[in-house]
């Protein structure tokens, strides 16, 4: 076994004899008096939909104090750091003219996102495409060197999520992903709450959330002019063009999003994960039962109770919708934690507006006993880890744990049966067919 | 087990509802029905042709789990005969799909012949990626060397993501063509599989590639070198990162410095140790982090 002072003088010696020690000063180093960062961060952004238009930051405002957007978390308090949205993309021209629109000044504009990885002037980039793109475009900027804040769910496939995990510690950059309900006030209280003892040991928690559409028949048709629809489809399965599968109704389709619990369980099962401390880990089993769309185009589950068992410690999640909703609180959606001594509520978790009880609020005036990690706001806290290369609070391990659970929800669905799993090695024991769906071969050129 | 006719008829009802109980319990039905749900899987009533596209998954998952499953055999048979031909593209896709996940090696040669049919060998590919076995495998290199230029790639890809080590030597090889999109997939898929040739590969000559191009290049050299320290093959990793060292481009810097600290070696140490002083500041901040994490603790 190599011993700290074996390894230090090998080093020392193969270094040219030019240190001592495994703690260099700062001086040394030449930390001080180094050269600042710059000031302004130059955004590119990939898919400026719904979503995307959400991140861009127009000209006009560099230079003036603009708070924080209080839907990615922050209380509202906090000023937005110098940045400028220099880059635009989208394979939708009508999207991307009406962004170039909002930004104002001359943002460089894209049709391809690979040109706009290619721009040296980019500093990071906000990716806001449709799900079945968001691993490889992820994973191409961090080859690119861009740090990403990249939209939830992380992936579509387990797989795909470890590739994502491995690109940004191959490269070391920041990935911050979209489930911003860590970063509001209402989660780090639960947390604060729940990791101070007040709950008890918590042995269940219950997600309740509306069905999913079960669609209709709308018919398949010619891609409007200005949108590059093969582009569009990317590294997912060829369907003819239909506007009911395509820009905000991606979702309800397996291959391009995956249903409600992928939606929104990537923001009401990611404070679940936090609070209870398994970001590096996942179920030991996972159920599901339910109801797919007894007819229509959509795919993905209109009902569904996703059961999933949890060991050391022992707990029990149930992503359910419709499911039991709080009867502390009034929400469409939101989860119940259950401890030993009581019970609280975290509603929604996607962006303002997300609660929790009282007494949970008044614990966490008095008291941070749980020493719960406090974002300023998801974007504060992207940028933020720019500059200190720290992980986000959404880190993209945990994000692919989270993604995880609802890909195993939907293909415990699919196949209708129990899933085995094993969170170490990221496999379902005894089930070829269920690890062949962990992950997607892609399509034309598009390859993990 | 639910009569056949009545399952047919019932896939084919107006009644979405009847439709709907038919294809959740298409798995008690007799696989002898997958040719006439092929048939119906492009029927001009969309309600009827995903009654019988999702009465066929059905089936399919009923006998995926158990590789002795009675019916599975039988399952694969009426699929092969789907996707071979007679029917409907959309049908045959499907059926091509539904083969990715429960087919074994003695279909690959059935499905290994669509690949050359232009409205099929996307789908043919997919499915033989995911089939596992040496099979898969000698069938996508026998493929390679009949295909038109603009598959390679295509298949290329596949080998790579198998991790393929055999097919190793035909990623080399690729890498020689002129045609740079087949020389880039080659090396990306060399990079993937991450196995050491016999003699160094020659990479495409860089001023002759597009950035994208150059930049997926350098990116299958690094996990080509991070297998290699993965496989305690530690000089060859070293030889690649410190090319990346010597680039300008700080994220290859970066990536270099962090292959450079999973070697833990002294070498390694030595190489990184002009990071400390980087100009860059995301260099130097990933080469301090990269120096803490290589500290050995002292036993005991």
């Amino acid at each position: 076994m190599k011993t700290r002072r074996t390894f230090l003088s090998q080093t020392t010696a193969a270094a040219g004899g030019a240190f001592l020690f495994d703690i260099v000063p700062a001086r040394a180093l030449g930390l001080q008096g180094q050269t600042p960062p710059s000031d302004t961060i130059n955004f590119g952004h990939i898919g400026i939909g719904g979503r995307g238009r959400g991140f861009l930051r127009p000209e006009a405002n560099l230079g003036k104090p603009v708070p924080a957007s209080t839907n990615l978390g922050g209380d509202g308090s906090r000023m937005l750091r110098p940045a400028r949205s220099m880059a635009l993309c989208d394979v939708d021209a009508a999207r991307l003219d009406d962004a170039a629109t909002r930004v104002g000044g001359r943002p460089k504009m894209y049709k391809d996102f690979r040109r706009l990885l290619e721009d040296k002037d980019v500093d990071a980039v906000y990716i806001a495409s449709p799900d079945h793109w968001h691993a490889l475009m992820t994973i191409m900027a961090c080859q690119a060197g861009k740090d990403v804040y990249v939209e939830k769910p992380a992936c579509n496939t387990i797989e795909e999520g470890r590739a994502m995990v491995a690109a940004a510690e191959r490269y070391g950059r920041v990935v911050q992903v979209g489930s911003q309900g860590r970063s509001q006030t209402a989660a780090w209280q639960a947390a604060n709450y729940i990791r101070g003892g007040r709950l008890g040991t918590v042995r269940k928690v219950l997600c309740w959330h509306y069905a999913s559409p079960d669609g209709d028949w709308t018919p398949d048709a010619e891609p409007p002019q200005g949108l590059d629809y093969d582009m569009w489809v990317g590294p997912a399965r060829w369907l003819p063009y239909n506007v009911k599968h395509t820009h905000g109704a991606f979702r309800w389709m397996i291959d391009f999003g995956g249903g409600q619990i992928r939606d929104r369980g990537a923001h009401v099962m990611s404070i679940a994960n936090w609070i209870m401390d398994c970001d590096h880990t996942g179920p030991v089993s996972v159920d599901a039962k339910g109801d797919p769309p007894r007819d229509g185009m959509y795919d993905s589950a209109v009902t569904m109770e996703v059961t999933y068992e949890f060991k050391n410690p022992d707990w029990t999640l149930v992503w359910a919708q419709p499911g039991v909703p709080s009867a502390e609180l009034d929400a469409r959606y939101g989860a119940v934690y259950w401890g030993d001594n009581e019970r609280i509520t975290v509603t929604l978790g996607d962006g303002a507006g997300t609660a929790t009880d009282q007494k949970v609020k008044d614990y966490a005036a008095q008291c941070d006993c749980g020493k719960a990690f406090r974002s300023p706001g998801h974007s504060e806290n992207f940028e933020d880890c720019i500059r200190t290369r720290e992980k986000p609070i959404m880190h993209m391990e945990a994000a692919h744990r989270v993604a995880s659970l609802c890909i195993l929800g939907n293909v415990a669905f699919q196949l209708q049966r129990k899933l085995d799993w094993d969170p170490v090695n990221e496999r379902v024991l005894n089930d070829d067919e269920a690890n062949c769906m962990l992950s997607r071969p892609g399509r034309g050129p598009w390859h993990l | 087990m639910p009569d056949d006719q009545k399952f047919l008829a019932d896939i084919q009802s107006d009644s979405a509802d009847a439709r709907f109980s038919a294809w959740r319990q298409a798995g008690e039905v007799s696989p002898s029905v997958i040719p006439q749900l092929g048939k119906l899987a492009a029927s001009a009533s969309p309600g009827v042709a995903k009654a019988a596209r999702e009465a066929l998954t059905t089936m399919t998952h009923s006998v995926g789990k158990d590789p002795a499953a009675p019916n599975r055999a039988a399952v694969v048979k009426g699929l092969l005969e789907v996707a071979g031909g007679g029917f409907a593209l959309p049908a045959r896709v499907h059926a091509l799909r539904l083969l990715s996940g429960i087919a074994g090696e003695d279909s690959v040669p059935a499905i290994a012949r669509r690949i050359h049919d232009p409205d099929l060998r996307e789908e043919a590919a997919y499915a033989i990626e995911r089939i596992p076995g040496d099979a898969s495998v000698k069938a996508l290199m026998a493929a390679y060397k009949e295909a038109n230029d603009d598959f390679k790639p295509r298949i290329l890809a596949a080998l790579g993501h198998r991790r393929a080590p055999d097919a190793a030597g035909l990623c080399v090889e690729a890498m020689r063509s002129a045609n740079k999109d087949i020389a880039v997939a080659g090396v990306k898929a060399f990079g993937r599989i991450g196995r050491k040739p016999a003699s160094p590969p020659r990479l495409p000559d860089e001023k002759s590639l597009s950035e994208w191009q150059r930049i997926d290049t350098m990116d299958s050299m690094l996990r080509y070198a991070d297998a290699q320290g993965r496989e305690g093959n530690a000089a060859e990793a070293m030889r690649i990162y410190r090319t990346a060292l010597e680039r300008p481009e700080p994220h290859w810097q970066c990536a270099a410095v962090i292959g450079l600290a999973r070697l833990a070696s002294s070498e390694a140490a030595a190489a990184i140790f002009p990071k400390l002083k980087s100009d860059n500041r995301i260099v130097r901040i990933t080469a301090e982090k990269a120096w803490k994490s290589m500290a050995v603790p002292a036993p005991g």
